[in-house]
């Protein structure tokens, strides 16, 4: 019944939107033609543009989740204390939760031609900051976050008498690492390193603002294609060029993950020991490096809070609140809209996500796969694509929903609930089925031992995913950008817009609302989390910081 | 309950406004900080409102063709001319004459009032001042000053594939050059040597020249204007070849669901009363209306430019083939 109602819901807002764009892009007035879709594909600056996409994607996948490893690793097994877990959290966080512009507009600042570093500062004439290393730099730190909150609960999750044991047999610190610590969270590396691909694929705010002519990518070739040429088929086909890779990697993963066992969580594990893998020595270097990095982003959001409180950046610095009182006045609506939307898109997206995850990864049913993969459809393609599709899908009876919120917040819940169903995915594969199994032997209903057993267990990946979907609901523009209409609008599109009409302050204050207003509703879920977590998990209490 | 009922309702687009006040729906091309002040003043005239989003033309053509069948708004309300002319193709207009349509000048309206001109937007050379002052040089009044190597990596405009601003630039370089594509080519292909990024909105390198990331631009006058009045020290050039105008259009939407109301925002929006209002407002258009003289300080910068119009049945028959060209040749260029 459950699943039957999921196909329906995937039908409407996955399926149904895509095919229509299809349906678009492969007729041409009612007669099937492929030969324009084709002409694209074979053009060689859109073929420069795609190898330009996967590379990117690539590294940005790489760096990102050695990052989010990085951070995980220290918060889940260099022994810090409360305090400093907060600060890395929360210095994470700000990339996640903040407008997409914001890490691509504070780079032009930082090291443009008359960047603030490497003009003010180090007197460097005529660099230019358009091309790969930039964007590369700026999507690894705005999506490096995303790994570390899907590795952090798979870290945390890894039973450290596993790692004591393989200690006490005599086998080395790296050793343990190597062959204990890093297989057993090899799901997790997985997932992340997943997320970050499809997340940089289908990224088109970074490049448009810093890819520059040198580096086209594909998600920003499409959105040119649509809105600058007019084209709408050429700008769907290079869109659909994209699922490709974005299913090869989706594929490689599942197959390289499903081969292994990586049971931690069981039902027979004992007393629980101090961590013990990682060095004293090395402690303060892991400690070291986070603090580095959390360094450069929290110069990035000083930036962004000093634009937001004078004239002009860059121009007249003296101090002001006039940004701030545009944006409580004329914005109000958008503050508004936007805050009604996330809160609806929040629960729905978060219940959602374990829904599927849950059903994927523990039941046996007639098309599970192709549910997996067409729950991840909406993810893996550019915003721009969905966007269109929906404007395209639901703008005619029979389901004429453009104009109003549930549009959205529709595509807001098909759309980042993914990383819910990951997290929930790779929560359940390091739990012994065992475990439901028990309970489901002793009497208990499916539905009971799901409230009583599972969920307990999946709480971290539950509440992951509904934050990742609120904060997403405060940031995305990329596909909401065609699905504003005169009665709702955005923030994020309202910030697209200021900063096209010059207005740095207006669109810096937005930003700085934006953060704040996240920072407070996840703050929210981390207490709710801490009330409710599971005995045994109570170490996973600040996920999602706070 | 009621709470989450009202809520609830909202979100599914029921809870619409008790329509006591007529409202007009509208996609607005212009920024924000211009179309506001004009609609306020519209429901100042009429008593009607104006119900409105901001995209860019690229944007807005795209939602507009994607919903022709099923419009959700009654008026495109500003962009240059060019996304007009590509929209009469999609079918999406509905011609409409208003009752200053005879006094507009030829190219200032569509002939079958597919849409009509609102007001008029040459292009200006832009520069920062300091940049200027560092390398010694004048603010540049010939295209060829823009091929000095002191400009090298510091020119910021805009790219053809979204910008009317740089649909305009090309056209003008074409006209400048006696229409001689090989040599209007050659310019340009020597011009990218000095462009640091081709931006994706025609205003979207002010900033960067205001703040000096950048050294020099080319951009329409309201935008150029603009970046001085917040302050930032630019300086504003007219090449002596001379340079063109493109003027901004509004339109009436085919299948609109309020084409009275519809049509009352365009009669207004082309007529002196609107345009007059420019000045009042700080719009640095040039009004399209004959009748409403182009504000002091807006005359002083124009006196003594050499500004052509387009000409809309040339740019129209080779728009397509010409913006492919720049693609392949300009901006995909090999080193």
């Amino acid at each position: 019944m459950t699943v039957l109602l999921l196909w329906g819901l995937l039908a409407l807002f996955v399926l149904y939107p895509l095919l229509s764009l299809l349906g678009r892009v492969a007729t041409d007035g009612g007669r099937l033609s492929l030969g324009s879709a084709l002409a694209i594909l074979a053009d060689p600056h859109q073929l420069r543009a795609f190898g330009n996409s996967l590379l990117l994607a690539m590294l940005v996948g790489l760096a990102g989740t050695a990052l989010g490893f990085l951070f995980a690793l220290t918060a889940s097994r260099a022994g810090l204390g409360r305090g400093w877990l907060g600060v890395l959290d929360a210095v994470t966080l700000l990339p996640l939760i903040s407008p997409p512009f914001t890490t691509a507009i504070a780079m032009i600042f930082s090291f443009g031609p008359r960047g603030l570093i490497t003009y003010q500062l180090l007197g460097i004439k005529g660099v230019s900051v358009y091309g790969l290393t930039t964007t590369f730099f700026s999507e690894t730190v705005t999506y490096f976050p995303i790994a570390y909150l899907t590795l952090r609960p798979v870290l945390a999750a890894i039973d450290a008498n596993v790692e004591d044991m393989a200690l006490s047999l005599g086998a080395s610190r790296a050793q343990v690492f190597r062959t204990v610590t890093v297989p057993l969270a090899i799901p997790g590396l997985a997932n992340a390193f997943l997320l970050l691909f499809a997340a940089s694929l289908a990224d088109f705010a970074t490049p448009l603002i810093l890819a520059g002519n040198a580096f086209p990518v594909l998600p920003t070739q499409a959105y040119l294609q649509i809105t600058g040429l007019f084209d709408l088929r050429g700008g769907a086909v290079l869109s659909f060029a994209l699922l490709v890779p974005a299913f090869g990697v989706y594929l490689l993963q599942r197959y390289w993950v499903s081969r292994r066992y990586y049971v931690t969580v069981s039902g027979k594990a004992g007393a629980r020991t101090a961590v013990k893998t990682v060095a004293p020595w090395l402690r303060p270097v892991l400690v070291g490096a986070c603090l580095a990095v959390a360094a450069v982003i929290a110069y990035f959001y000083a930036l962004l809070l000093y634009a937001s409180a004078v004239v002009a950046l860059g121009a007249n610095h003296a101090w002001t609140w006039r940004h701030y009182h545009v944006i409580f006045t004329e914005g109000a609506r958008a503050i508004r809209d936007t805050l009604i939307i996330a809160g609806l898109s929040m629960p729905l997206g978060g219940a959602y996500g374990v829904l599927v995850g849950y059903l994927v990864a523990r039941k046996r049913f007639p098309g599970r796969a192709a549910m997996e993969v067409v729950s991840m459809l909406n993810y893996a393609l550019p915003g721009t694509i969905v966007g269109i599709a929906y404007l395209i899908a639901f703008n005619d009876p029979p389901i004429a929903l453009t104009g109003g919120a549930l549009i959205i917040v529709a595509c807001y819940v098909f759309r980042y609930s993914p990383t819910g169903i990951r997290a929930t995915v790779a929560q359940l594969q390091q739990i012994d089925p065992s475990l439901e199994e028990a309970s489901l032997g002793l009497g208990a209903s499916s539905a009971t031992t799901f409230y009583r057993v599972t969920l307990p267990l999946v709480v971290p990946a539950f509440f992951a995913g509904l934050g990742v979907v609120f904060i997403r609901s405060m940031t995305a523009i990329s596909a909401t950008i065609f699905l504003v209409s005169i009665n709702w609008t955005l923030i994020t599109v309202r910030i697209l817009e200021n900063m096209t009409e010059l207005s740095l302050g207006p669109a810096a204050a937005f930003s700085v609302l934006v953060v704040a207003i996240v920072y407070v509703v996840i703050a929210l879920i981390g207490r709710v989390l801490r009330t409710f977590s599971a005995p045994g998990s109570a170490s996973l209490g600040s996920v999602l910081g706070g | 309950m009621r709470m989450i009922v009202l809520v609830l309702a909202a979100a599914l687009g029921w809870a619409a406004p008790a329509a006591a006040q007529q409202t007009v729906n509208a996609y607005s091309i212009w920024p924000e900080n211009w179309a506001r002040p004009m609609f306020e003043e519209f429901e100042k005239a009429t008593g009607i409102k104006v119900n409105f989003v901001r995209f860019s033309s690229g944007e807005a053509l795209a939602r507009v063709i994607a919903e022709k069948n099923n419009p959700r708004v009654d008026v495109l309300f500003g962009g240059p001319v060019e996304t007009h002319a590509a929209g009469i193709k999609e079918g999406i207009f509905e011609a409409y004459k208003p009752p200053s349509f005879a006094k507009l000048p030829a190219r200032f309206k569509q002939a079958d009032g597919q849409w009509v001109a609102i007001a008029d937007d040459p292009l200006v050379f832009m520069s920062n001042s300091k940049f200027l002052k560092e390398n010694n040089l004048k603010p540049p009044a010939s295209w060829e000053d823009l091929l000095n190597p002191a400009y090298k990596n510091m020119l910021q405009m805009a790219d053809a594939r979204t910008s009317g601003t740089a649909v305009t630039r090309i056209f003008s370089v074409l006209e400048v050059n006696g229409r001689d594509e090989t040599k209007a080519f050659d310019y340009m292909k020597k011009l990218r040597k000095n462009v640091q990024v081709y931006t994706k909105s025609g205003g979207g390198g002010t900033l960067p020249v205001g703040l000096g990331q950048a050294g020099a631009g080319i951009f329409f006058i309201v935008d150029a204007l603009d970046t001085k009045a917040k302050g930032y020290d630019v300086s504003i050039s007219f090449p002596k070849e001379g340079i063109g105008t493109s003027a901004e259009a509004v339109a009436l939407l085919k299948g609109a669901k309020n084409p009275e109301l519809g049509k009352k925002l365009i009669d207004w929006a082309t007529s002196s009363a609107m345009q007059g209002l420019f000045a009042k407002h700080k719009i640095n258009f040039v009004p399209a209306h004959p009748d409403v003289a182009v504000e002091a300080s807006l005359a002083e910068v124009l006196k003594g430019a050499k500004i052509f119009p387009i000409d809309d049945a040339y740019a129209g028959a080779n728009r397509k083939r010409i913006v492919e060209r720049w693609v392949n040749e300009v901006l995909n260029a090999k080193e």
